[in-house]
């Protein structure tokens, strides 16, 4: 994926590059903000990851500007200004996300890959329901009853597969290559780690996840 | 006030009572005389015996004091009583000739008299001699005559005292009406109100008013500048903190020495640390200087709260911790300022993800009367009673120096204060987990 890097802070913007890097997407740094505009206003990216005090231009006109000019480009600020409601602003300005200086590097790169994975997905807009868990894949949200219960990423992939057709009998094996793909390496137990979280988060819904000793997992609604 | 009318009206009463013997005194005293000066225009000589005709119109004029016995005595020139009490004594020189009436007080059988001796000047064969009037009246009249002028006087100095009394007991009251309205206005105040004041006040109070506003605007001028150097110096320190967490968090922990990684992790602790206590510091800056200056209006809790809870909850947290929120079914208003509830619920998602949650953390908003809360429970060993009235203060720390506790309870329970609601704690027992919750009053009816 590329990603456009819009940060004046030397040792910021080389640590976000570098770890964009390390995960194997592309990276073009811009230091100033008026530069920054201008390439953006000829060049496709994947995402861009935004700071909002620049030389030349400041971050929020970019933004600006790149909305106007109809770019659906996922935008992520990066802003250090004193007051919160630059948050507010930002989302206002068509941000998809923000983060607020000093942040964990590890959050930035969780969101950059939310973004990106919307980005790529282009994800149906329709709900899952098995007995009170309900699955919303457009807003990637789980609902037990009446609380909103928070998932990752791989545990929400999970409950979609074994949400989409309740009762069936998934065999660990299918999990695994549908979970993980064949790229990554992964035990056996990563099943079983995620089976049991997944467990732990829908503890109290009138839906459980069944064991078939030997055989693998299916999603049984009470009372069905 | 009431001693200093009680003194002047006993000084009134001593001279009224002073006065009306004075004026008594007079009265009878000319009656007494005229009373004298007739009888002793009845004392003729007739072929050198000195003879006396008692006149009855001497004691009409003293029969005018009804209630006194009268006593005279005629007393010739040689000394002796030619009619009348002849042991009336009034102790003057009888001997010698009174140009002028002797009036004075004495003691007869028992009874206080008043008294006159008129002096007669008669023309004897032998020349001139002189005969004397005595006449005594009893004090009744006079007595019941001062007794009633002062009376009346008292009267009159009591009816005036508790006019004074009350007229000035109304003239303090109204003058110090501004004096109090300026101290309700005061009272009323929001803490967070340095506006000076404005307010109508008499032109005695001008000056007072005014050095309030005065000190008012100081004070205002300083918490603005402390303000403004929080917000700034905290600014400029997240970029060079974002520079460094960027940094360390390039070195690969795997080429390093085990010493050096432990050393490393430290440095990222205390890195994220410092980091998570400038934010707070920043905004807490931003929610008491918000105060200030936002209007507060209608919010709706369920939004709010879900926007904090995603905003609390990191991307990156612990996969192992089930993190849910539930909304109140109905939609629930209260009157705040969104950032700053959203702060305050914010930090004490972040207080239980950071210190307490082991396995779960469960945020909820729901309705309590009239209130509605966001109560934020974690299975964690929870804060105990004791404890719960020093989380709330900035910087406390309950444990040793590795935790700070900083400024997010602080923050919540100073939103919650100034939005009218509060912060409560809920003990952890063997069925429910710990809890805490920020309550406000639920705009009238509750609902939107």
């Amino acid at each position: 994926m590329r990603i456009f890097l819009v940060e004046d802070t030397h040792d910021v913007g080389e640590a976000i590059c570098r770890r964009f890097q390390q995960a194997g997407h592309t990276v073009d740094w811009e230091t100033d903000g008026q530069a920054a505009s201008d390439i953006l206003s000829f060049t496709e990216y994947d995402l861009v990851v935004l700071d909002v005090m620049l030389p030349g231009r400041d971050g929020f006109s970019i933004l600006k500007k790149m909305r106007q000019s109809g770019s659906g480009v996922p935008v992520l600020i990066l802003t250090a200004r004193s007051e919160i409601d630059d948050r507010v602003g930002a989302l206002d300005l068509g941000a998809d996300d923000y983060l607020v200086k000093p942040f964990d590097f590890r959050e930035l790169e969780a969101r950059a890959r939310v973004l990106l994975r919307r980005r790529a997905g282009g994800e149906a807009t329709n709900l899952i329901t098995c007995g009170d868990v309900v699955l919303d894949l457009s807003n990637r949200s789980v609902t037990v009853g009446r609380r909103e219960v928070q998932l990752k990423r791989r545990e929400m992939a999970l409950l979609e597969i074994l949400a989409s057709r309740p009762g069936k009998v998934f065999s660990k094996e299918e999990l695994l290559d549908r979970l993980f793909g064949f790229d990554e390496e992964v035990g056996e137990n990563a099943v079983e780690l995620y089976v049991g979280r997944l467990r732990k988060k829908l503890e109290g819904a009138t839906a459980r996840i069944v064991t078939q000793r030997g055989i693998g997992y299916q999603l049984v609604a009470d009372g069905a | 006030m009431a001693l200093l009318l009680g003194l002047g009206a006993a000084a009134l009463i001593t001279a009224a009572w002073f006065y009306a013997r004075t004026a008594a005194d007079e009265a009878y005293d000319r009656l007494l005389l005229g009373a004298a000066f007739q009888m002793s225009e009845n004392l003729t000589v007739q072929d050198g015996v000195i003879k006396f005709d008692l006149p009855a119109s001497a004691f009409e004029l003293l029969g005018l004091a009804d209630s006194d016995r009268i006593f005279y005595r005629v007393v010739t020139p040689d000394g002796k009583t030619l009619t009348g009490y002849n042991d009336l004594d009034t102790g003057v020189d009888l001997t010698a000739h009174q140009s002028q009436p002797v009036i004075g007080n004495s003691t007869y059988r028992g009874v206080d008299l008043r008294h006159v001796t008129v002096s007669r000047v008669l023309t004897q064969k032998s020349g001139v001699v002189w005969a004397h009037v005595i006449v005594a009246q009893t004090l009744e009249s006079r007595r019941a005559l001062a007794a009633e002028l002062t009376t009346r006087a008292t009267i009159l100095v009591a009816i005036m005292c508790l006019l004074a009394l009350a007229g000035s007991a109304i003239a303090v009251r109204y003058s110090l009406h501004p004096v109090d309205r300026l101290g309700r206005v005061l009272a009323r105040r929001e803490p967070q109100d340095l506006t000076p004041l404005d307010l109508d006040v008499p032109r005695e109070l001008t000056p007072f008013v005014d050095s309030i506003n005065r000190f008012i605007t100081r004070l205002s001028e300083r918490m603005t500048l402390m303000q403004r150097y929080i917000a700034d110096s905290a600014h400029q320190i997240r970029t060079p903190l974002t520079a460094l967490n960027a940094q360390v968090s390039l070195i690969d922990d795997e080429k390093l020495a085990p010493a050096d990684r432990r050393h490393m992790e430290r440095v990222r602790r205390r890195a994220s640390e410092l980091s998570r206590f400038t934010n707070q510091l920043l905004n807490h800056a931003m929610v008491i200087h918000r105060f200030d200056s936002v209007q507060l209006a209608p919010v709706k809790l369920n939004d709010v709260a879900r926007k904090a809870f995603r905003a609390a909850v990191p991307m990156t947290v612990d996969p192992d911790l089930v993190v849910s929120f539930e909304a109140s079914p109905e939609e629930l208003m209260v009157t705040g300022d969104e950032l700053s509830l959203r702060e305050a619920i914010v930090n004490i998602i972040d207080n239980a993800l950071r210190h307490g949650a082991k396995g779960r953390l469960d945020v909820k908003v729901g309705r309590d009367g009239d209130n509605g809360f966001v109560e934020v429970s974690d299975d964690g060993p929870g804060i105990p009673p004791e404890e719960w009235g020093n989380v709330v203060k900035r910087f406390y720390s309950s444990r040793s120096e590795d935790q700070v506790s900083g400024l997010g309870f602080a923050i919540a329970a100073e939103v919650a204060l100034a939005l009218n609601g509060r912060i409560g704690f809920r003990e952890k027992t063997e069925e429910r987990p710990f809890a805490i919750h920020i309550a406000l009053p639920l705009i009238e009816g509750g609902q939107a």
